[in-house]
């Protein structure tokens, strides 16, 4: 199986903190990867460095082979072209109609007559079920819809790799699933890598092609869905069967953190 | 992309081959922009060598098909491979396309009215 992005020894702190425990893992190309995990993981950190948001301590994150953590700005933005990613909030410029936030992209990185661009605007929203709605603004859409346009904006260049953080988050059941036979379409027509961070059950189990799984800043799983519904991991197991974590804080710690020694 | 523009049994035909992207869209937009103004009808597009074709090329053609059916022109694609015909399936562009398996096919359509 080819790959798409390799990740090699990488650690990562913020402050003095180690967030990412020297972690190595690799996403294949034309399939749908889940990195999932509770909240404060780092899968959310995971996914800043694998769009080179953020630099790490130590390690190396190959993308076609080349590492993008020693990359200078202007070669990581010729990296970024190839790259989609929709934001938890689907950040879209709110003084901007969506016809021109999904345009943006395109007309910052190419020299198309705008005649054509407007063509693609519209196939992009069209594609995410917008149709129709590109003289709208974003406030005069609803969560599922803000996040479709996120969409249509990340897919502008036509992506390689597309991200997606935590594209189910805030949104009901029904939409949510649109949303992930959304995402099935993507790879399958355009076969693109998708990497989508959530911690949202069953858009893991409608979605998920390849699962990496991060506890406290270490990967406990990485492989297909049917191996982690079977596996035995004790922290899988409790994920997976939504169960609670025990606190087991004994009463001199417990002093010793609210006393603040 | 590499474009050449031929004549094949006395109609003007774009062969093109490689990468149809948002780099090379600007050229075929030019080149096929400057035979519609010249009211060239029909217009055949042979898609065989084409590796790859993104949605700044597929949009190139939506204009030129609006450009040429301004004069109740005709476009025709030709040689389209699968994986390029599929990306055309899913903009439901398929049907609003002509398009043939050969170029015979597509000059026997032109007898067959």
């Amino acid at each position: 199986m080819e790959n798409a992005i390799e990740v090699v020894g990488l650690v990562t702190h913020y402050g003095d903190r180690e967030i990412l425990k020297n972690i190595s893992l690799s996403i294949p190309k034309g399939k749908t990867t889940v990195i999932l995990g509770g909240s404060g993981c780092g899968k959310s950190t995971l996914l800043r460095h694998l769009i080179g948001l953020l630099k790490p301590t130590r390690g190396s994150i190959l993308i076609n082979g080349r590492d993008i953590t020693v990359m200078k700005e202007s070669e990581l933005n010729e990296v970024r072209k190839k790259f989609g990613m929709l934001f938890q909030g689907a950040a879209l410029l709110n003084s901007l109609s969506i016809a021109d936030n999904v345009a943006l992209p395109v007309k910052e990185h190419t020299r198309l007559e705008d005649s054509t661009i407007q063509i693609m605007v519209r196939m992009k929203l069209d594609l995410v079920g917008l149709s129709g709605f590109g003289g709208f603004f974003p406030s005069q859409l609803s969560g599922g819809m803000k996040k479709r346009a996120g969409i249509a904006r990340a897919m502008a260049l036509d992506p390689e790799i597309i991200f997606f953080d935590e594209p189910s988050a805030g949104l009901d059941p029904v939409t949510a699933a649109g949303l992930d036979e959304l995402i099935l379409k993507l790879r399958d027509v355009f076969k693109m890598t998708i990497v989508v961070v959530t911690h949202e059950l069953m858009s893991i189990f409608m979605i998920a092609d390849y699962v990496i799984m991060l506890d406290a800043g270490s990967v406990i799983f990485s492989g297909t869905l049917e191996e982690l519904k079977a596996s035995g991991h004790p922290r899988i197991k409790m994920f997976l069967d939504r169960q609670a974590e025990n606190e087991n804080y004994n009463p001199e710690d417990y002093l010793k953190i609210i006393a603040g020694e | 992309m590499k474009l050449e523009i031929t004549d094949c049994k006395g109609i003007k035909m774009i062969a093109l081959s490689g990468e149809v992207d948002m780099y090379t869209s600007p050229e075929l937009r030019e080149e096929m922009m400057n035979l519609i103004r010249r009211r060239t009808s029909p217009l055949f597009v042979d898609f065989s060598g084409v590796s790859y074709i993104d949605s700044s090329g597929i949009a190139t053609f939506v204009e030129g098909l609006k450009g040429i059916m301004s004069y109740n022109g005709k476009l025709k694609l030709v040689g389209i491979p699968d994986r390029i015909m599929e990306i055309f399936n899913f903009s439901k562009l398929d049907r609003v396309f002509e398009m043939y398996g050969s170029i015979d096919d597509a000059l026997n359509s032109l007898n067959s009215f």
